[in-house]
């Protein structure tokens, strides 16, 4: 099983402007995804959904191939380009799009063709007992929940045994609670089933839950593929770090040389010397840094004036005096703000040294005991291992 | 003495009734051509991309803003025995059209069409278009699609819009009186005969008449919006 997919397809902002203008937006993607759960992970507006909508055959791309389990659904260049009812594709749309004259039993048996009244309602009843929802099933769209109505849209969607499913955002207008217990639910179904499934997506915590291969997009362009951890912890452009919750990026910063046994480097940045894990980078050369908000650890609050602030952080803490090889990458500042995100404290810090802004993530139970308020100096650490340069 | 009595009683009932069947019968059968074509052509204006589109959908238009007898004038050159529509008729059935019922039908289809048309396809171009694909990428071909997607869910504006040209039929005056005249008894409508009987000075007739169509049209709009109604 597989989804090969390498296309153009341009946008103009008239049609008959085709041969004169410049795009206004232009998608040109390559990637390749097997079985199981892959994501398309990009802002609003990267071109996910028109990836989308062009392996469904609802837009035509100006150039490429798409193939599904080694068929060719599209190529423009032997003009092949099978049209939507002809793909084996069962797609979920943003909004739920059920037919709203049409009860719950008659939008699932909408996509049995060709099959006895007696084998539709067989198959009717298999995928409402799929997704859960038997006793609904000569309700109309309007009585439903927005969990339900995605529900019903999947058991749609699942009834004419399509080879892959396409899921475009289908549980962004659902509240939280609703959104995890269908996630588990969609997980399960597939690993049931076992066809492929490609969701998009714009949130982190979806991609790193439900998705095995993670195709990050940008501006109608592949950055990334990888799986989520990967992507996650090893973004290899500004925009994915960005994407994926690297609120600490840094640019600017110059390569010092490289430490011989740790086999790290040191950049000259935010006016300070910065150890980093190791790049293969000439002295001199600018690169750009970042590390999550929960990679910078709050080692303690300054005590009083005067008084080092590598040592107040000792005292405070009661702990063993920080040896000299640890004491890389500390600084300190002043916090400005800090947010409660529920089961954890986002805290924004304005650095001493440089005036630059750094975010940092503590849970709830360690930032109590830390007792911090805003307008504390702090000296924090950021963890050297977890930084990323590029 | 009796019998007398009866005679005139019917010749009186007829007065009434032959136009009112006549305005049933024309304004019931251009609705039908208007709906079954009207729906079509809605459908491509709505749905398609095609060379010419703007004109076609000026030309449907036009009767809509010409004035009656533009339209009409317009018509008894193109029905009549030199004309375009007129030489082949003749042809085939070796009758002229002008001056009889069908040539009223005609020019009560071309006035009520664009009526059709406009709400039809502003109804149909509605109709969430992912909703038509969800339907194409659950297999259906595109007339499927049209015929238990697009249509029924642009059901509200297609039966507004007979309901519109239905009305526009019964109540067409200036067309019908250039191409099928006013000859009593044969084309001779209900408008045009509320305007006999006014000329003549028979204000029972023409009241009686006005009435009539009133009731008509009324019941006609209030049966149709509970035809239109929706349970979903």
């Amino acid at each position: 099983m597989s989804i090969e997919v390498n296309i153009v397809k341009n946008f103009y902002r008239r049609n008959s402007q085709k041969k004169t203008e410049k795009p206004t937006f232009s998608m040109c993607c390559n990637f390749e995804v097997g079985s199981g759960f892959s994501v398309l992970f990009g802002s609003s507006g990267s071109g996910k959904t028109t990836a989308f909508r062009c392996i469904a055959g609802f837009e035509v791309p100006d150039a490429g191939t798409i193939k599904i389990n080694g068929k060719v659904y599209f190529d423009r260049e032997n003009k092949i380009n099978l049209p939507p009812k002809k793909r084996k594709i069962g797609y979920m749309f943003q909004e739920s799009s059920l037919f709203p004259h049409m009860n719950v039993h008659q939008n699932i048996e909408y996509g049995l063709k060709g099959l006895n009244s007696l084998d539709k309602k067989k198959r009717v009843d298999e995928m409402l007992s799929l997704v859960g929802i038997e006793e609904l099933e000569f309700a109309y769209p309007k009585e439903l929940s927005g969990g339900q109505k995605q529900k019903v849209a999947l058991a749609r969607a699942l009834a004419p045994d399509p080879e892959i499913l396409l899921l475009d955002e289908p549980f962004s207008a659902l509240d939280t609670v609703i959104r995890l217990r269908l996630r588990n639910e969609l997980k399960k179904i597939q690993k049931r089933l076992g066809i492929p499934i490609i969701f998009i997506t714009h949130d982190p915590v979806e991609a790193f839950t439900l998705a095995e291969s993670m195709v990050v997009f940008d501006n109608g362009v592949v950055r990334q593929i990888g799986s989520p951890e990967y992507v996650f912890y090893h973004p290899q452009t500004r925009y994915v770090a960005e994407l994926v919750g690297f609120s600490n990026l840094f640019d600017d910063a110059v390569v010092e040389g490289h430490g011989q046994e740790e086999k790290c480097t040191f950049l000259w940045s935010l006016g300070t010397e910065i150890t980093t894990p190791y790049i293969q980078r000439v002295v001199g050369d600018r690169v750009s840094w970042g590390v999550r908000p929960e990679n910078i650890e709050i080692l303690g609050k300054e005590m009083s004036m005067g008084v080092n602030l590598v040592q107040a952080s000792e005292m405070s803490k009661g702990s063993p005096p920080i040896l000299e090889k640890d004491r890389k990458n500390l600084f300190y500042g002043i916090i400005e703000e800090i947010v409660n995100k529920g089961s954890s404290r986002v805290m924004s810090m304005k650095l001493k040294e440089s005036g630059a802004v750094v975010n940092i993530e503590v849970a709830n139970n360690v930032f109590e005991s830390l007792k911090i308020e805003a307008g504390d100096e702090c000296i924090v650490k950021i963890q050297t291992s977890k930084m990323i340069v590029f | 003495m009796e019998k007398l009595k009866y005679g005139d009683l019917m010749e009186a009932l007829q007065t009434v009734t032959t136009p009112l069947l006549l305005t049933l019968r024309i304004a019931l059968i251009t609705t039908f051509f208007v709906a079954v074509l009207g729906v079509g052509i809605s459908y491509l204006l709505a749905k398609k991309d095609f060379a010419g589109k703007r004109l076609a959908d000026a030309l449907v238009t036009l009767p809509m803003v010409l004035p009656p007898t533009v339209t009409g004038y317009l018509l008894v050159i193109l029905l009549g025995k030199n004309g375009a529509i007129g030489s082949r008729i003749i042809l085939l059935t070796g009758k002229g059209i002008l001056f009889t019922w069908q040539a009223a039908a005609i020019a009560a289809f071309v006035v009520s069409l664009p009526l059709m048309v406009k709400t039809a396809t502003s109804a149909i171009g509605a109709v969430d278009r992912s909703l038509e694909e969800a339907s194409s990428i659950l297999g259906r071909s595109e007339l499927e699609t049209a015929l238990y997607i697009t249509l029924p869910l642009a059901k509200k504006g297609i039966f507004a819009g007979c309901v519109l040209s239905f009305a526009r039929s019964v109540g067409e005056f200036g067309a019908t009186l250039m191409v099928a005249g006013n000859i009593p008894g044969k084309t001779s409508t209900m408008a045009l005969s509320i305007y006999n009987a006014y000329q003549t000075g028979n204000n029972e007739l023409a009241g009686m008449l006005v009435f009539i169509l009133v009731a008509i049209s009324f019941l006609t709009i209030v049966a149709t919006s509970k035809l239109a109604e929706t349970k979903w």
